[in-house]
């Protein structure tokens, strides 16, 4: 009983800090650029003028363009109760699975490009037939980088994996971890509409991916449709912080582990959020036809990190 | 201790296969240099370590002589080579960057393929590096039969010879002192034609794309 409370907490406490991860890297990258920049909690304002504002829907909408950012903000808050954050949940964590964290995620996506398709506006098409584009080539990366976790760890059970490693550190130094990290954080930034893939502050519409999806949102429904992506992006990095580099997480639910554990979190989050601010700062946004290149980059890495596995055993 | 010193050598390996797969990947020469500077670097401390915990204090002296050479010198000469011959920063290949990294990757699983054997046969901590040698081997010589440019040829020979080194240090703890030296003067000496070679093919033709020496002297 005490478990299940604490992962409702946990969950709730990625939802409510998630937009927080996208107003600090936003502040980090004005400061980096010479801006000054809004507060990091900025975020938190526009999502409830957001929610305080009308819908507007196109009359040739369906239900399933009322119906995917429900779907999108649910399937993320499923994820984020799979996902160890703060501590690892024992008990509760038959269903903390690795496929089924991230194919949850992905059918957000796949909801939201339908939604982009159904108002038959250009705008929305174009960017579903970009996400789709991007998605199909990240999928292939986010499933090699799972097996070569999995195929070290043994298992596909979140909790498990980072067990495994903190039982044995040296498997963090191992190739599998060291080539699995950055194609899973490529793969992230690509899957979140982060900068070398996609623009998240502009609306150009020759190169944008995401707003382009969304841009028939309005009011409520597009504060959720943010909102889920930034708890989108947040779990990808929790994910990725959690299961390659696990230490700082509690094992049970005493206070004072908990306490550690989110110590952790905040700091392996706050390392992410300089790493993507200072990326985004560095590097421009790569053309559309450049994006495979990278892509196929990072699946290369996943691969070798599952070829890895096989060489170390 | 033993694994924690196998899993620091297939690392160090690792990362060497990583800086050819990066040439394959970047254009431009002055990543590809930087590349081959990183990989030579991974090799010369790798080789160290190997002398240490093998117990081979010869290979320090290797360690040594390949930091010089190939970690400073021949970074120089390339870079002092690029300096003088540099057109554009585009580079032209055989295979486009996509195909490339998966050929890569094919070619690291072959490599994978035919070392199986020979990882059952022998017992060296170090082995679990000689598939990833072996991948290093077989991706350098892809870069040298995939790009148009004479010096990324050249860069690729030289990953070609690193790959020999990191396959003796880690197939058999290095091979006679003697030897080694020959191969690095092998090493410069061949670097030393092709520059000159180079000279020549820019003087001849006004490029470096062996695409155009097909043609004769206009």
């Amino acid at each position: 009983m005490a478990e299940l409370s604490a992962v409702v907490a946990q969950t709730l406490l990625a939802v409510m800090l998630a937009p927080g991860l996208v107003g600090l890297i936003r502040w980090i990258k004005a400061r980096l650029q010479s801006r000054r920049g809004a507060p990091p909690w900025q975020i938190y304002f526009e999502l409830r003028k957001l929610f305080a504002k009308e819908i507007v829907i196109s009359r040739t909408a369906s239900w399933l363009f009322r119906a995917a950012p429900l779907i999108v903000f649910g399937t993320s808050v499923v994820v984020a109760s799979l996902v160890p954050l703060v501590f690892i949940p024992v008990a509760f964590d038959r269903t903390g699975d690795l496929f089924a964290a991230v194919y949850l995620l992905l059918l957000g996506t796949f909801f939201l490009a339908l939604a982009g398709l159904d108002t038959g506006s250009a705008f929305g098409g174009m960017g579903s037939s970009r996400e789709m584009t991007v998605v199909a080539l990240t999928e292939p990366t986010v499933a090699l980088s799972i097996f070569a976790l999995a195929l070290t760890a043994g298992s596909t059970n979140l909790g498990v994996i980072a067990t495994r490693t903190l039982a044995d550190p040296g498997m963090a130094l191992g190739p599998a971890h060291v080539l699995g990290f950055p194609a899973l954080f490529i793969v992230a930034l690509a899957e979140s509409g982060r900068l070398p893939i996609d623009n998240p502050s502009t609306h150009l519409e020759l190169t944008m991916i995401h707003e382009a999806m969304v841009l028939e949102y309005s009011g409520p429904y597009l504060a959720l449709i943010e909102w889920a992506s930034a708890l989108k992006f947040f779990l990808l990095l929790a994910l990725a912080a959690n299961l390659f580099v696990p230490w700082g997480i509690a094992q049970s639910l005493a206070p004072l582990d908990l306490l550690a554990g989110f110590a952790a979190l905040t700091v392996k989050m706050a390392i992410l959020a300089v790493a993507v601010a200072v990326l985004e700062t560095r590097v421009a946004k790569l053309r559309l036809f450049r994006v495979p290149e990278l892509l196929s980059a990072s699946f290369v890495l996943a691969l070798l990190a599952v070829m890895s596995t096989m060489f170390v055993r | 201790m033993e694994g924690i010193f196998a899993r620091l050598v297939v690392l160090a390996a690792s990362g060497m296969l990583l800086t050819g797969l990066i040439v394959l990947w970047r254009k431009g020469v002055p990543a590809y240099i930087a590349a081959f500077t990183w990989q030579s670097w991974l090799l010369s401390g790798m080789t160290a370590a190997v002398g240490y915990l093998g117990g081979e204090p010869q290979l320090y002296l290797v360690a040594v002589i390949l930091l010089l050479l190939k970690g400073i010198a021949l970074p120089a000469l390339l870079r002092a080579t690029d300096r003088r011959f540099s057109t554009r920063r585009e580079l032209l290949a055989y295979v486009n960057t996509e195909t490339s990294l998966i050929v890569g990757g094919m070619l690291v699983l072959f490599a994978y393929v035919l070392t199986e054997p020979w990882m059952a046969m022998t017992k060296l901590p170090t082995r679990a590096a000689l598939p990833v040698a072996m991948a290093l081997l077989f991706v350098s010589l892809f870069i040298i039969v995939s790009r148009k440019k004479a010096i990324t040829q050249v860069i690729g020979f030289l990953m070609l010879e690193n790959s020999i080194a990191l396959l003796a240090v880690v197939g058999t703890y290095g091979v006679p002192l003697l030897v080694e030296l020959g191969v690095f003067l092998d090493a410069l000496m061949g670097f030393l034609v092709m520059q000159i070679f180079l000279y020549d093919i820019h003087e001849t033709f006004e490029t470096l794309e062996v695409d155009q020496l097909a043609r004769l002297k206009h």
